[in-house]
């Protein structure tokens, strides 16, 4: 599918909730399974495979990797969500693509003091959607020279 | 007149100033995050405000409590940092100092957030000092490593 507008993507891993920014969202694609080259890996990078997305192999990102998320979504039933960034097209891989939500569903809820340590390097903003907790997703913390190795 | 909120958690006691206690809530839903501290069990939603949830399970040596208590009380305590909340069973009361007996402790529990002891109708509750507790368990001070029997500090 592709998106637009002014809202929220949900996505989960492990059962988090995460939002992202549609502004930097290209496609969401669910069947990539035969899109996928493992072999075009680059760990230290975060890199776990690459797809072939439009023609062209983009490097395939696993977010859970430098979260430190235990994920039990198989491969071939995750879903890869492709961002444009300052390097080109990328591919963030997610255990699902939840909904899209208008930005004004969301309320801002500061990190605990007490967590901003452990949280620092990996999210700094969270917003409630129902009350529930969902982690701001900067994509240039996780992809791109800006990025820093898990 | 000093009163203790006397509290349990699987086989732990505990005891909390009954002027440290914001609020009691009973059936809140928890939510993990990714990289929260080994004593950081969760976070809940209270009031638009994420508070975390801390095992006390892993502070005394206990076996963490994380997995038991979906039914019990969570209690919000308020810590110089900010809100923490500990998990209870349902068997939570308030009691003055005098109708229980206060003892000292040794150093080594002192040293696990615990300041004394408060004995009530034969049971014994720790005192936790929340600050210290609030501190040591959400800056990554205590690991969970149950073969290592519980809570161990960073060297």
């Amino acid at each position: 599918m592709t998106v637009a507008g002014n809202r929220n993507l949900i996505f989960r891993l492990g059962g988090i909730g995460f939002l992202l920014e549609l502004a930097d969202v290209v496609e969401v694609v669910s069947q990539i399974t035969e899109a996928l080259d493992p072999g075009r890996s680059d760990i230290g990078q975060g890199i776990v495979s690459a797809l072939q997305f439009r023609q062209t192999w983009v490097p395939v990102v696993d977010p859970a990797l430098k979260l430190d998320v235990f994920s039990a979504v198989k491969l071939k039933d995750k879903a890869a969500i492709i961002l444009h960034g300052s390097e080109g097209n990328w591919a963030l891989l997610v255990d699902q693509v939840e909904e899209l939500s208008a930005v004004e569903n969301f309320k801002p809820c500061e990190v605990p003091f007490l967590l901003k340590v452990a949280a620092m390097g990996f999210y700094s903003q969270i917003k409630l959607l129902h009350n529930e907790p969902m982690i701001v997703f900067d994509p240039e913390c996780y992809y791109g020279s800006n990025a820093v190795s898990a | 007149m000093r009163r203790f909120g006397l509290f349990r958690i699987g086989k732990l006691g505990f005891a909390i100033p009954l002027l440290q206690i914001q609020k009691i809530l009973q059936g809140s839903k928890y939510y993990v995050l990714p990289r929260l501290p080994g004593a950081v069990a969760a976070v809940l939603v209270d009031d638009g405000q994420l508070v975390p949830l801390l095992d006390l399970g892993q502070i005394l040596g206990e076996n963490s409590h994380w997995e038991q208590p979906k039914q019990g009380y969570q209690v919000l305590v308020e810590s110089e940092y900010g809100t923490v909340a500990f998990l209870a069973d349902l068997t939570g009361r308030i009691v003055a100092e005098q109708k229980g007996t206060l003892s000292t402790i040794t150093v080594k529990e002192k040293d696990c957030g615990t300041i004394g002891k408060f004995d009530y109708q034969g049971e014994e509750y720790n005192i936790l000092d929340i600050n210290f507790l609030a501190i040591e368990m959400t800056q990554g001070f205590w690991q969970n490593k149950p073969d290592t029997g519980g809570a161990r500090r960073h060297q």
